[in-house]
């Protein structure tokens, strides 16, 4: 019994910091979203559930949240491709493969700020890297307003999300190739199976635990991204790049809607819950599978 | 064994000293044995504080029974938790408050003491200075003066045989000329800065009233009105026969800034808080402001516009309030505020200011004549601001203006419904 009161106090140091740093900001946050708190003045009054009405009215959150989705998908889709075309190619201990996986990981130890910043000028349209490369290659009719434009914005930040990023889950990958045990590819190859099928019937199922945490992981990320989006656009041009986390920021900090902002992030926190749980739930059927 | 517990609880002793020393050191201590009163200094110029520092020994010279401790917050720092550290008394006596909305939030909350009829108000230029007043009271002296306008290159208007245009005709022909050239006309940072410095100048004649936008926030005026539908298209104009260098929304401030320097562009849709930056990259440059009239000559009301910012106040809640004034009388002085802006590059809203830079001297040449402040500060919500420059963004991007102009009282509406 006394071993149980014992174990006790080796989690009180955890549960203080959880206390304190998670799980009382969030209460406050739900409390504050009932109110209508500018976040300076020592008064407010309770508005019941106005902010959540004005949040699903609100055009701009429509289109953070439309914007959101998009954004999330094409980074999921793309940076699992790609890092699993990356992983496939330099899966192999050789000495060039381990320089190019560091070469590959290397954007992922740099801080998003400093990729923001370093995109920013390469997405440059009249001083920028990106479209005086294409000048010289003869290619003016590619060149664009890549932050400017309000249909591609979006997507240029989520070029350089998954530029940043897949380096780090192709790490995943290969940790997951190596994984698979080398008699099962011989016996395949040995019985005649060509290279998709090794792919098809071996690599992948093999791979799924893998790539069940790396589209969990990129899910999670893509939808709170934040950094970036906000150092090379701000949310803009017209609203193109204005995604949840932007929104949330600029009504509490530039707009002093705490109440709202609160509510916003109330929301958000119940997306980002039921994503988590139906991951949770694909990663654990995975687990069982593997 | 026993040992650890010792030194385990020698630590804890440690601790719990320190923490005894530093909460002394938070504790309040303006009135000090000696019979100083300590006031203090609370804004968010950071970069001035060395100039600040020098200014506040001459007045502790001058005052030796008066000590200033100078606090400073970073800007955004300062519109979030400024409030609540005026609001008990303990810092603050003497604070600077931002136009617009901090204002409204800080004399809502009745933190700044009426300053109407001091004498120190007499060294101020008055038009400069309205922001701070407020129901025929001064509360605030604002310290910092900026033109948002943009900047020309007078060597390249030379060159070309222009002349900064008195009305819209004259400036879509200044700018015709510039392009046939070669040059851009303006180069304009639509990523970020750009259309909340623009939209101010170009506006201010389609409806020359301080109060255009106060109307829009309260639902008297919209933005699919005539005067912003107008400016819309006026934007609309430039963009469509290629004034702006090319892909101006993906331009951002750095980058605009950098095509004027090199001369590559004879405009710069920014303000005159950047005349000393551009200098110091390109000493040879000639640079001038000037501001689009978007009207016919004989119906422009407004020259130019300005921002009065830095707003000085002495808080309500102070607990010296005598020596927290005589420390505004002093920043008051002319010699006082040459001193501040000879050494940090601002312009101040003082009358009679000897500026020893050129840069200063060029926005000093605006400070007789007819501006008007900042539109774009005048709408108090955050939501409400964007909606205004995105419209602008929208036009650029190949929106109509009546549409862009719906979208935005769109949400404006919103706003108002809340």
């Amino acid at each position: 019994m006394i071993n149980r009161k014992l174990l006790w106090l080796f989690m009180l140091p955890g549960i203080l910091l959880y206390t304190g740093l998670f799980v009382y900001p969030a209460l406050s946050g739900l409390f504050y979203s009932f109110t209508n708190w500018d976040g300076v003045s020592p008064s407010y009054d309770f508005v019941g559930v106005a902010n959540y009405k004005d949040s699903f009215d609100s055009i701009t959150f429509r289109k953070a949240f439309m914007n959101n989705i998009k954004f999330m998908i094409v980074v999921v889709v793309l940076q699992t491709v790609i890092s699993l075309v990356l992983a496939l190619v330099l899966a192999k201990n050789s000495r060039t493969h381990v320089v190019f996986r560091a070469l590959y990981f290397f954007p992922a130890i740099l801080s998003s700020v400093s990729v923001g910043l370093i995109w920013s000028f390469i997405y440059d349209p009249s001083i920028g890297l990106l479209n005086m490369s294409l000048q010289s290659a003869g290619l003016d009719s590619l060149m664009g307003s890549w932050t400017g434009d309000a249909k591609i914005a979006l997507y240029a930040i989520a070029f350089v999300q998954i530029w940043a990023h897949a380096g780090q889950m192709m790490i995943i990958f290969i940790a997951g190739l190596h994984a698979i045990p080398g008699e099962l590819m011989e016996a395949a190859r040995i019985d005649g199976a060509n290279r998709m099928q090794i792919f098809g019937r071996i690599t992948w199922p093999l791979l799924a635990p893998s790539a069940a945490i790396v589209i969990s992981y990129t899910t999670i990320q893509s939808f709170k991204a934040f950094d970036l989006i906000f150092v090379m656009t701000d949310g803009g041009p017209n609203y193109a790049t204005e995604i949840l986390t932007t929104y949330i920021y600029h009504l509490a900090f530039s707009n002093y809607s705490f109440g709202l902002a609160s509510a916003g992030s109330m929301i958000f926190l119940v997306l980002l819950g039921i994503l988590t749980f139906f991951q949770f739930r694909a990663l654990r059927q995975e687990g069982a599978r593997g | 064994m026993k040992t650890q517990r010792t030194r385990l609880a020698l630590l804890l002793v440690m601790v719990l000293a320190l923490t005894g020393v530093l909460s002394a050191c938070g504790g309040g201590s303006d009135q000090a044995a000696n019979g100083k009163v300590t006031i203090s200094f609370l804004h968010w110029r950071g970069e001035d504080t060395q100039t600040f520092q020098k200014i506040i020994d001459a007045f502790e010279q001058k005052n030796p029974n008066i000590v200033v401790d100078m606090q400073t917050l970073t800007s955004d720092q300062y519109q979030t938790t400024a409030q609540a550290k005026l609001t008990d008394g303990s810092v603050g006596d003497v604070f600077a408050s931002f136009p617009g909305a901090q204002f409204e939030a800080l004399a809502k909350a009745g933190l700044f003491t009426d300053l109407t009829g001091e004498s120190l108000l007499k060294n101020y230029n008055a038009n400069l200075i309205e922001a701070g007043s407020k129901d025929g009271k001064q509360w605030a002296v604002p310290y910092q003066l900026v033109y948002n306008m943009p900047i020309y290159n007078k060597a390249i208007f030379e060159q070309y045989g222009l002349t900064p245009p008195k009305d819209w005709d004259g400036f879509l022909k200044a700018c015709q000329t510039l392009k046939d050239n070669g040059i851009i006309p303006i180069a304009f940072a639509g990523g970020d800065i750009g259309p909340g410095q623009f939209m101010n100048t170009m506006v201010m004649n389609n409806e020359p009233s301080e109060d255009i936008f106060t109307k829009v926030e309260s639902g008297q005026a919209k933005l699919t009105d005539e005067f912003w539908v107008k400016t819309l298209t006026q934007f609309k104009e430039l963009n469509d026969k290629g004034y702006f260098q090319p892909n101006s929304l993906g331009t951002k401030d750095p980058a605009a800034g950098a095509l004027f320097i090199q001369g590559k562009a004879a405009m710069l849709a920014s303000g005159s808080y950047q005349l000393s930056q551009n200098a110091k990259q390109n000493p040879e440059l000639q640079q001038g402001l000037l501001a689009p009239i978007t009207v016919s000559a004989d119906q422009a009301k407004y020259e130019g516009v300005h921002t009065s910012t830095f707003m000085l106040a002495v808080n309500s809640r102070s607990k010296h309030p005598e020596e927290a004034k005589k420390f505004l009388e002093f920043l008051s002085q002319p010699d006082i505020a040459a001193q501040y802006a000879n050494e940090t590059g601002q312009n101040v809203t003082l009358k009679d200011i000897k500026y020893d830079s050129k840069e200063l001297n060029i926005a000093q040449e605006w400070a007789d004549k007819k501006t008007l402040f900042q539109p774009r500060y005048t709408i108090v919500n955050a939501e409400n601001q964007k909606a205004v420059t995105n419209s602008i963004q929208a036009v650029l991007g190949g929106a109509t203006p009546e549409q862009a102009a719906q979208d935005a009282q769109a949400i404006i509406d919103q706003q108002i419904g809340r």
